[in-house]
């Protein structure tokens, strides 16, 4: 038998954890993977009703949608459940002359949020990239230790870290682990 | 206060004493000393025992490179460390240290015995002494050996520390925080760059903490390095780390840094990490290391109070401590007579100094007579005396070149000195190439395969000024190519020491060399002779000499030792040193503790741990949980008394009498989607998929190139242009990356794109003849008859009213159902299905009944019963592949010569004569069990179960030519007997697949 692994449940529950960084898991959106030709970007961005950014990294919001580009030719799009109803809708209607892959991945992934002046530093417990090259209103597809998450940073102080599901107890127990020690200070 | 303690001078806090323990006895240091800084204040020079000859020996040096001075240290219950050097670990109150490598004590020791046999622990001793009688290799040689292999005693007790890491990027990491890293640093950092620098000792300065009395900028040396600290620190782009060591240089600037957070602290902070692993990326980095002194080799040069000049000069200047009453310096280079000339002016008298070299600089010369030392140049040294500490001095004058009749001098301290060697440890690393220097005879860096730049004494410069310029242009270079634009800082140096001297093999003696004494390698006990031994018997390269002398592979690395056994080499082969060659430093540049490259992984952290939504219902259930993959899955769910046999049987009865529920949540799943959907469907499995109509599924199976089965799982069509995949559970990364290579570097022309959907959804098995009804009061959207919904069909719906991907399929052989729903409504879905199951009396089962019910049905697993050697037509599954179809990965392969051979295994299924025998999986097969041994093995069995179905074992196995041995008995060799089987197909159960079509 192996050791008992902490569960998604322990994380939902997780109360009483300190450190300079506030952590918590963001009620679940909805969340698309969008694979298509970035040659359509036109067609796509009127089906989104936003510019579709091209590059890596970049991202674009409009009414409560939210797009970051993650490879030429993938994107992640973040909505509510009604906008995941109306973007499905819209690109149903040019799949014909735009074909597409439309994937809701909304249970797929769960996001953290990170708050906090030292949530770069957090970060850099897992992450080998340079965080501070992904500018506030940007993201990134990267690693934290060993696992696949995609990044976004909303602020100076503020990240979402969007890992898949299995992999959330690892994450969010190193990230307590290494708060923890931020707190500590050495 | 102790004795050698010169009031007043040093960076030690005089008014901050520090108590700390060495070898049980208590003394008193002061805060900022250093163990062997502390232990010489007190007069203590004899800090260890030699590895080998356990010869008593005292502190050489003054910094990491430190051969002897390795004592154990504790930091109370699990916290003990060996070899720890007594000149980098700090004291602090309550520290305690012993010394190691000796019995019952350091000043009386009976491995000493060791130094009387040293005839026969010459060079290479294991390769020639142990040789005969053979029979006592095992029982004395090797026992003995391994007792006395090893250096410390390593912990017994689990570490309780915690360790940290972090990835760091910057412009500029400068390694080194002596005059050259400084002014690297101020260099770039005033340049705007992200600058790192970083330096293992516990302050910044390097070498101006031992050398205060240059002026730079006008301003006494540490003075100028407070402002420049001060500077630094002001600066937002750059930071310095101190106790940081450099231990290894990677590919592409990447820099592994420890730093060590608490060990120089009485009472650290609750929580905090004992060390901390920086993985640094650079953009440039600026290597300012430094050089190492070099020991002069002579008879009786280790014993206690013989050291390095430049250490006591650090010991004088930057502890405040005398290494002795009456040292006497011993030099084939300038720097030592500096060293001579700050004990004389602290009022230490020196007993004299003894030059190699008979041209010495007129200034020397003038400033020794003017402090009325003696001075003897053009002079050797032909032994010591002295048991626990070195009494006297035995020197003799060169006449060419041989020594001349010998002169003892009085002392209780030779400072020696042969000359520095730059520090190329972590240049080496990058396996940038060293270019010999004849003139200082010295390895230099050369060609760089890095964005690096060597600086100050690291690349054979000398003094404080010159180091200082070479930083500044270094770093100004470096923040250059970094993309700044950088002005070179300049500083104005005076009260600079200058320094040259040359270079010796051994020294010359006047009594019988081949009994001398005369160290290379003190960690390792070799000696000059050892290395002559070695060439003489047949080593030509220092490679090879290393390892029979084994010069340099001490934890050290040959700090002090590489070159000086390079010189004796060079010497003894009468060639050139860069002809005998270097041998090569690796990673990690001194030693590193386990903790430090383990982090965070331990424990709960280890290893990823992956669960799925269901998993919380499994643990409080009492399931026992096996990894599959990174992921825990439920093996079986044991009610209490049973052990997992009886729970197994159970499980597997009850899902063929009525219904059993499985969490299959695990399967990789691939959602493939686009026009071209169907054609690189066709590409990449062996199956058709042309005509597959929507709402219809098929098993699929995945090759490599060579035609080997790599995958497989059930594939539905969910429109003309959507695919469902399912793969197996350990194959779903690497599926996704082989489909997405294809796509990408082959067939980029395809309308089609992936999706991993494996966590999307959470999937439950439905199994057993009551399948049906547990689900069709649940559906919604799709009429489940059989008719409607036959085996091998998918749909969309809903179930118990969660948007679901319903699937009719079976990996039991009975009527089943896999229901995948979003992965949040996995755990409620579950609890329906067992609430609304109870009638049925639904049975959650485990993996391993999974394993069982499906081995009955001869369902292949791909990985226990393929083993990446196996082909379709092998395993029994040509069914699958489509002939017509022209092309899919792997196709070509098929029809290899060796492939299509005879004599290929083949899986067949083996029933034991013995119906209650249950086969090893692995166990090897043969044909005849009367053949001599070695036997000619013929195959091994991939699968094995007891079934309760069947009421006897069942196995599967691939077998040399197994379909033509059908009705054979092969035979299974075991220890304790030869168990006989049958050979069979591996359909054992409802062959005819009634029970699917309920």
């Amino acid at each position: 038998m192996m050791t008992n692994a902490a569960t998604l449940q322990d994380c939902l529950a997780a109360t009483g954890l300190s450190g300079p960084v506030e952590l918590r898991l963001l009620p679940e959106p909805a969340r698309m993977a969008l694979r298509a030709d970035p040659a359509h970007g036109n067609a796509l961005s009127g089906a989104l009703r936003l510019e579709l950014p091209t590059k890596i990294g970049d991202r674009a919001n409009n009414d409560g949608l939210e797009v970051l580009c993650l490879g030429p030719d993938e994107w992640v799009v973040h909505t509510d459940g009604e906008g995941m109803a109306a973007v499905q809708a819209a690109f149903a209607e040019i799949y014909g002359e735009v074909p597409h892959s439309l994937v809701d991945i909304s249970d797929r992934d769960i996001a953290i949020e990170l708050r906090g002046a030292a949530a770069e530093t957090l970060l850099s417990t897992g992450c080998p990239i340079d965080l501070s090259r992904i500018r506030p209103g940007h993201g990134k597809r990267t690693l934290f230790d060993s696992v696949q998450v995609v990044l976004l940073r909303d602020g100076e102080d503020l990240f979402r870290m969007e890992v898949w599901r299995s992999f959330l107890p690892h994450v969010w127990g190193l990230l307590n682990t290494a708060n923890r020690e931020l707190e500590v200070g050495l | 206060m102790s004795g050698f303690r010169l009031p007043g001078r040093g960076r030690v806090n005089h008014d901050r004493p520090v108590g700390f323990s060495f070898d049980g006895d208590s003394y008193q240091g002061l805060e900022g000393d250093t163990v062997a800084s502390a232990l010489l204040a007190n007069g203590v020079h004899l800090m260890g025992r030699s590895f080998k000859y356990h010869r008593p020996r005292g502190v050489v040096t003054a910094g990491p490179e430190e051969p002897n001075a390795l004592l154990g240290t504790s930091r109370g219950e699990g916290r003990s460390e060996p070899n720890t050097r007594a000149t980098m670990q700090e004291i602090y109150s309550g520290l305690t240290t012993t010394s190691q490598n000796r019995f019952p004590s350091l000043n009386f020791d009976l491995g000493a015995v060791n130094d009387h046999l040293g005839m026969l622990f010459s060079a290479g001793f294991y390769y020639k002494t142990f040789m005969w009688p053979k029979s006592f290799w095992d029982r004395v040689y090797e026992p003995v050996i391994r007792r006395a292999a090893g250096l410390g005693v390593s912990p017994s007790e689990p570490d309780p520390d915690t360790y940290a890491s972090r990835f760091v990027h910057c412009d500029v990491l400068v390694v080194g925080a002596g005059p050259a890293g400084l002014a690297a640093a101020l260099s770039a950092g005033r340049a705007g760059a992200r600058t790192l620098l970083i330096d293992e000792g516990a302050e910044s300065g390097g070498s101006l903490l031992s050398e205060p009395q240059a002026v730079i900028d006008g301003k006494p040396a540490w003075d100028w390095l407070s402002s420049a600290l001060d500077e630094l620190d002001g600066m937002v782009n750059v930071t310095v780390l101190s106790r940081t060591t450099a231990i290894g240089y990677y590919h592409q600037n990447m820099v592994g840094l420890v730093q060590r957070l608490t060990d120089h602290l009485a009472e650290p902070p609750a929580d905090a990490p004992r060390e901390r692993m920086l993985r640094v990326r650079a953009d440039q980095v600026v290597l300012a290391q430094g050089a190492i002194e070099k020991p002069l080799v002579f008879d009786g040069n280790d014993r206690p109070g013989v050291m390095l000049a430049g250490a006591a000069l650090t010991y004088l200047n930057r502890y405040g401590v005398r290494v002795g009453d009456r040292p006497v310096v011993l030099t084939s280079h300038d720097s030592a007579w500096y060293t001579a000339f700050d004990l004389s002016d602290a009022g230490v008298p020196v007993a004299g100094i003894v030059d190699t070299r008979t041209d010495v600089d007129l200034d020397l010369l003038e400033n020794a007579r003017s402090r009325g030392i003696v001075i003897y140049t053009g002079h050797t040294a032909s032994s010591t005396a002295g048991r626990l500490r070195v009494t006297s001095l035995r020197v003799n004058p060169i006449l060419n070149g041989k020594a001349g009749p010998g002169v003892t001098i009085e002392c209780d301290a030779v400072l020696m000195c042969g000359g520095w060697t730059p520090s190329l440890h972590l240049f080496s690393h990058t396996k940038g190439s060293l270019r010999w220097d004849e003139e200082t005879r010295t390895y230099l860096p050369g060609e760089r395969t890095e964005e690096v730049h060597i600086a100050g004494a690291g690349r054979g410069l000398w003094g404080t000024g010159a180091a200082l310029a070479d930083g500044a242009d270094a770093g100004a270079k470096a923040a250059d190519a970094a993309g700044h634009s950088a002005d070179v800082s300049q500083f104005d140096v005076t009260g600079d020491r200058g320094g040259t001297g040359a270079s010796n093999v051994e020294l010359p003696t006047d009594r019988n060399p081949a009994t001398a004494k005369a160290f290379i390698d003190f960690q390792n006990d070799v000696t000059a002779k050892d290395i002559r031994l070695a060439v003489r018997e047949g080593m030509h390269s220092i490679e090879h000499v290393k390892r029979y002398t084994t010069n340099g592979m001490a934890t050290d690395q040959g700090k002090l030792s590489n070159i000086n056994g390079l010189m004796i080499a060079s010497d003894a082969l009468g060639r050139n040193a860069p002809e005998v060659g270097l041998t090569t430093f690796r990673p990690p540049y001194s030693p590193t503790t386990f903790g430090a490259f383990c982090g965070y992984h331990r424990g709960e952290r280890f290893e990823v741990i992956r669960t799925t939504p269901i998993d919380p219902w499994a643990e409080e259930n009492g399931a026992v949980f096996e990894p599959v993959a990174l992921w825990r899955r439920a093996r079986y769910f044991p009610q209490p008394g049973e052990d997992m046999h009886t729970a197994v049987n159970r499980e597997c009865a009850a899902t063929r009498k009525s219904l059993g529920i499985f969490d299959a949540s695990t399967l990789g799943k691939i959602e493939v989607a686009g026009p071209d959907a169907v054609e690189f469907m066709n590409r990449m499995y062996t199956n058709p998929w042309t005509k597959l109509g929507v709402g219809r599924c098929r098993y699929g199976l995945l090759l490599g190139e060579d035609g080997f089965i790599r995958d497989d799982g059930v594939i539905g069509r969910l429109s003309p242009d959507l695919f469902h995949v399912t793969t197996t559970t350990g194959g779903a990364p690497r599926v996704l990356a082989m489909m997405e290579d294809y796509l990408q570097t082959e067939w980029p022309d395809l309308k089609v794109w992936l999706t991993s959907t494996t966590e999307q959804w959470a999937t439950i098995a439905l199994n057993g003849p009551n399948a049906r009804k547990l689900l069709e009061p649940l559906v919604e959207g799709q009429d489940l008859s059989d008719d409607a919904f036959p085996h091998m069909s998918v749909a969309e719906c809903t179930v118990a009213g969660f948007p679901a991907r319903l699937f009719r399929i079976s990996f039991t052989g009975e009527l089943g159902f896999e229901v995948n729903v979003p992965a949040r409504h996995g755990l409620d879905l579950w609890k329906t299905l067992m609430a609304e199951g109870a009638q049925y009396d639904i049975c959650p089962y485990g993996t391993e009944t999974m394993h069982v019910l499906r081995a009955e049905k001869g369902y292949i697993i791909v990985g226990q019963d393929t083993d990446g050697t196996v082909t379709p037509q092998d395993a029994g599954l040509s069914w699958a592949i489509g002939k017509a179809k022209p092309d899919f990965v792997g196709k070509r392969s098929l029809a290899r010569p060796d492939l299509v051979a005879s004599g290929r295994k083949q899986l067949v299924g083996l029933m034991t004569v013995d119906p209650k025998t249950v086969l090893e999986e692995g166990a090897q097969i043969v044909a005849d069990p009367n053949q001599p041994i070695p036997m000619k093995m013929i195959g091994h069995v991939t699968s094995s179960y007891w079934s309760e179905a069947l009421g006897r074992s069942i196995a599967m196995a691939v077998v040399e030519d197994g379909f033509e041995r059908k009705g054979d008995t092969l035979h299974i060799p075991m220890p304790d007997k030869t168990h006989a089987a049958v050979v069979s197909g591996t359909v054992f159960y409802d062959p005819e697949g009634d029970r699917l079509k309920l």
